[in-house]
């Protein structure tokens, strides 16, 4: 697909419908369809984007998207993708407001939730494979996919883990003289 | 005055929850209290359905609030407010990141910046898991999911289409 306004409005729109049980999985989403079924962007796009967008203020899903619609075209692309991504989201709740309640007391509402979770995880899970192959490349990217997995086991904030390990990446590189990818 | 609330919390909000996922809840419990726009029982009803409804958290409880109280001119409000720092914050990065992208430092800044994120989403799968593979039938759903996707191409939809509908029938039959 060409990539214009409308376009990136209405991938994002797409996007925004599939996100369910929470913002995570807007990682497989942008893979699926602007990384593999638009060609877009690259795997490591959007792996960058995702790791900037925890140490930025704001909902992940959010800013991962205006990332990608930013890279796509600008401000406007900026705009447009998330415009689209909310948009969904939007609609839904102002539709379900008023039976809100009633709805998360229905039994088929909650095995369907309990269903959608197990889907998110193995979702989550096959994003992480396809991240690795991109992002651990030798000893010193492995070493960092550690030490951000220890801190973020044990509820360091993902700001300090994220600032952190940018700046042992710039340490690293101004030691090591060998070029960094 | 209600507007100028909305807007002003949510902007906050949009602003200072890092960490994205529930980082946003203790200020949506902090609202909840100070300016009663809605109970804590809706809150959490709240949190519930935005797992299966479309979008983030933040941005469902954002309209949610804002309908509620102000119907559909808060809900606009209330939305928009809570991504527009988002959107302010992540473009000044992206031009900066794009000016300096050939500096070495950013480049090995980038280096790193990958290999970090994935060990968090490893951190946020592992949490997933133990939240929501908690049940026999769960882990069977996970097992065969699993299995399946060593031979489907990754489609989300399928997978979350799948699981809704497994949880559907798990639950007419009263195992979940």
């Amino acid at each position: 697909m060409q990539v214009n306004f409308w376009n990136i409005y209405k991938t994002f729109f797409k996007i925004g419908t599939m996100l369910l049980g929470g913002g995570y999985v807007i990682l497989p989403l942008l893979q699926s369809e602007i990384v593999d079924k638009n060609g877009w962007a690259k795997d490591e796009d959007i792996v960058e984007y995702y790791a900037l967008s925890q140490s930025l203020p704001g909902i992940i899903a959010a800013n991962i998207s205006i990332f990608t619609g930013h890279k796509l075209m600008g401000i406007r692309g900026a705009v447009a993708a998330l415009s689209g991504v909310i948009m969904p989201a939007f609609l839904a709740i102002v539709l379900i407001a008023d039976i809100l309640s009633e709805l998360v007391e229905k039994h088929s509402v909650q095995s369907m939730f309990a269903g959608v979770a197990v889907g998110v995880v193995i979702l989550v899970i096959l994003t992480i494979k396809e991240m690795w192959n991109k992002s651990i490349v030798d000893k010193f990217t492995c070493m960092i996919f550690v030490l951000a997995f220890i801190l973020a086991s044990v509820k360091v904030s993902p700001v300090w883990i994220i600032l952190s390990c940018v700046v042992i990446g710039i340490i690293y590189g101004a030691v090591n003289s060998k070029e960094v990818k | 005055m209600i507007y100028l609330h909305l807007v002003w919390e949510y902007l906050k909000i949009g602003l200072f929850s890092f960490g994205g996922g529930y980082a946003t809840l203790p200020f949506l419990y902090h609202l909840s209290e100070v300016y009663g726009w809605y109970s804590p029982k809706q809150l959490s009803d709240m949190i519930a359905v935005s797992s299966i409804t479309p979008g983030p958290v933040g941005v469902n409880a954002a309209t949610y609030t804002g309908f509620t109280t102000s119907g559909i001119i808060g809900a606009v409000l209330a939305t928009s407010a809570v991504v527009f720092p988002s959107l302010i914050c992540v473009i000044l990065v992206a031009k900066l990141l794009n000016k300096f992208r050939e500096n070495r430092c950013v480049q090995s800044a980038i280096y790193a910046l990958k290999p970090a994120g994935c060990g968090l989403l490893t951190a946020v799968a592992l949490n997933l898991f133990r939240e929501n593979v908690n049940h026999i039938w769960a882990y069977i759903l996970f097992g065969i999911l699993i299995l399946m996707s060593l031979k489907v191409k990754k489609e989300p939809l399928i997978y979350l289409g799948l699981s809704a509908f497994a949880g559907l029938v798990l639950g007419f039959f009263g195992i979940v």
